[in-house]
């Protein structure tokens, strides 16, 4: 299987993470936070946020929470299919990988609890919210993750899963 | 409130709480914990003079910090969505967070009218285990306010304004110790802001 | 100090006083794990967050004490908004601790972590001999056993694991190693605009972690001075050191941490 890329957005609407493997076979290879990605990052935004807001209105009511709302688990186009996870804290995590597979979900859960949360949350030294200030919400924010440890324990993680 | 949904809802997060206490997670003798929040406390007690109006801040606002975080991990461990009614949150902060932390289950009572505010009834609580307050620290210091903060900052990681103080404390003489927690509103989630 | 011999290397592994597989357990041993076990428990991670949370609000106390000298009558003004300023969050705090120029504040904020560190040694120390533990003599303890006992019972209480690595010269000198301090072990300092060069990366993050060691430091000297070692004779530093493994430094925090102790008078004033 492989992987593409990688995006983090928070619930200010800002990508604060991403990382793009342009050699399929080498882990460290490719862009993290690049500048070109900041455009793609807002049109992946959007096209989650809308397709969000659609699959909400026309699911019915859960009768118990746990069940989950009809939250979008991958969206698929020709060439690629993005698979989403998201946090009752406002955090999508997006996948974008080859067909080879139709479900990610314990893959992502993985990155969230075992690198986001223990080298982003529980890491004093870094931010929890990569907002400082009013002008940085809505999708304007210029912060990104850009940690030793968490990039690193993220490559080693997905690189046995990128063919 | 008492549908059969309900009920077999509160079960699944019951057993939820204690699979995740029991299986996942590290524990550790809380009397650790409550000698060191000891410390701490006596420490403010020091540097601010024993002006327990700061004091309370400053552990209301340490317990604020922690909050944002600790729910992160409080989410990955149980996978839980954001909640639909205030109703399960309460169920979800008593027999989950609780439970997760602290090994407590806390009894929910005294719902308002509009169901927007409950309380916690705390007993055993590992921070005050063993702790007696002086005379003038029984009148103004509220003991345990570090869990108003975390209770707030994480609520507030996810969109609930929630307003959360103490009511009651055995250890200011008090027939037991009370937690308000009041939903001010649901934050509104943010959208992207539109450039020209 | 002169060093007449090189400080040799003493690991605990095979101490018979402490077993660590628990195949013939005394009853009283038995006994003792069970007490332990029966003892009401919480979640290490909310211990461990308000061990680290002690850092950020330090800093928070000594900057609200500096407002109040600057201003007093603002003071009483200030006091009607309390609830209404934002909190500023932890890391925000701990990067303050960067930014200081006067030496008396960041002092003042180290000293104060050192002095909960101090207060928890000692009742850490007191907690542990009142367990009545019947692998540990107090009575007979001389200092190097009594440094043993601060690797490995007190370090495994308070966070999880035991000191990787203790040396001393038998003369008054220790080093204590932790190649993963738990309370930091995962910490990295975030460049979150990508401005600074990887050293001024690495110099900052050192400098931002340096306040965290000091409540070991205060817990060590807390702990000695519970068991009979006044605080006045005895100096506690602690200094990063590399770790053995280059590539770990990748995956958590970059550096061990060496505590050096050096006890003056290696006399043990006994408690009546």
């Amino acid at each position: 299987m492989t992987i593409y890329s990688f995006w983090i957005f928070d619930k200010h609407c800002n990508c604060i993470f991403d990382k793009e493997w342009t050699i399929p076979s080498q882990p460290r290879s490719g862009t993290t936070n690049s500048k070109q990605n900041e455009n793609v990052a807002k049109l992946l935004y959007g096209l989650i946020f809308s397709l969000r807001s659609i699959t909400d209105k026309i699911s019915s009511d859960p009768v118990d929470f746990l069940s989950q709302k009809n939250r979008i688990r991958s969206i698929t186009t020709g060439k690629c299919r993005v698979h989403l996870f998201e946090t009752a804290t406002g955090f999508w995590f997006a996948l974008m990988t080859d067909f080879k597979q139709d479900d990610y979900y314990d893959i992502l859960n993985h990155i969230y609890k075992n690198i986001f949360v223990r080298f982003i949350s529980l890491n004093y030294i870094s931010p929890s919210d990569f907002v400082e200030n009013e002008d940085e919400k809505g999708g304007q924010g210029i912060r990104k993750i850009n940690n030793k440890n968490f990039i690193n324990n993220l490559e080693l993680f997905l690189s046995p899963l990128i063919s | 409130m008492s549908s059969s949904a309900g009920q077999q809802q509160i079960k699944t997060l019951k057993v939820l709480g204690e699979d995740v206490w029991k299986n996942k997670v590290e524990k550790i003798n809380s009397e650790l914990f409550t000698l060191t929040y000891g410390t701490i406390v006596s420490q403010l007690c020091q540097d601010y003079d024993r002006d327990f109006e700061k004091i309370n801040d400053e552990l209301y606002k340490m317990g604020y910090n922690i909050g944002v975080r600790i729910i992160e991990d409080f989410l990955a461990r149980t996978a839980l969505p954001r909640c639909t009614d205030f109703n399960t949150t309460s169920e979800v902060i008593s027999k989950v967070a609780f439970k997760v932390f602290l090994n407590l289950t806390p009894t929910i009572a005294n719902w308002s009218q509009s169901n927007d505010a409950f309380s916690l009834i705390i007993s055993d609580n590992p921070l005050s285990d063993f702790v007696e307050l002086p005379i003038d620290a029984m009148k103004s210091l509220w003991y345990s306010n570090v869990y108003c903060g975390v209770l707030k900052g994480a609520l507030e990681m996810v969109q609930l304004d929630c307003d959360v103080s103490f009511v009651s404390d055995i250890l200011r003489g008090d027939n037991q110790t009370e937690l308000r927690i009041k939903l001010n509103k649901v934050l509104k989630d943010e959208i992207p802001v539109i450039e020209d | 100090m002169q060093q007449q011999q090189q400080p040799s290397n003493i690991t605990r592994r095979h101490d018979p006083s402490h077993p660590h597989h628990h195949h013939q357990l005394t009853e009283e041993q038995q006994q003792f794990q069970l007490f332990q076990e029966s003892l009401p428990k919480i979640n290490r991670l909310v211990y461990q967050m308000l061990l680290n949370e002690i850092i950020p609000t330090s800093i928070s106390v000594q900057n609200r004490l500096d407002e109040s000298d600057d201003n007093s009558d603002a003071e009483q003004l200030k006091k009607l908004s309390i609830s209404e300023k934002p909190v500023v969050p932890s890391h925000k705090l701990v990067s303050q601790m960067h930014e200081i120029k006067n030496e008396g504040r960041y002092n003042n904020i180290l000293e104060r972590i050192r002095t909960i560190g101090f207060k928890l040694g000692c009742k850490i120390a007191d907690l542990l001999v009142f367990a009545n533990n019947p692998n540990l003599n107090f009575r007979d303890m001389d200092l190097l056993a009594i440094m043993k006992f601060v690797c490995r019972d007190v370090w495994k209480l308070v966070f999880g694991k035991q000191i990787d690595n203790l040396k001393t010269n038998h003369r008054g000198t220790f080093y204590l190693i932790d190649y993963s301090y738990q309370p930091i072990k995962n910490f990295a300092l975030n460049d979150d605009t990508n401005k600074l060069s990887a050293e001024e990366l690495e110099k900052k993050e050192l400098k931002s972690v340096e306040p965290f060691l000091e409540l070991p430091v205060g817990i060590i000297k807390g702990v000695l001075e519970a068991l009979g070692y006044n605080a006045k004779e005895t100096i506690c530093l602690a200094t990063y050191i590399d770790l053995p493994n280059e590539d770990a430094s990748h995956y958590g925090f970059s550096k061990g941490i060496s505590f050096h102790v050096q006890v003056t008078n290696t006399t043990r004033q006994q408690q009546p």
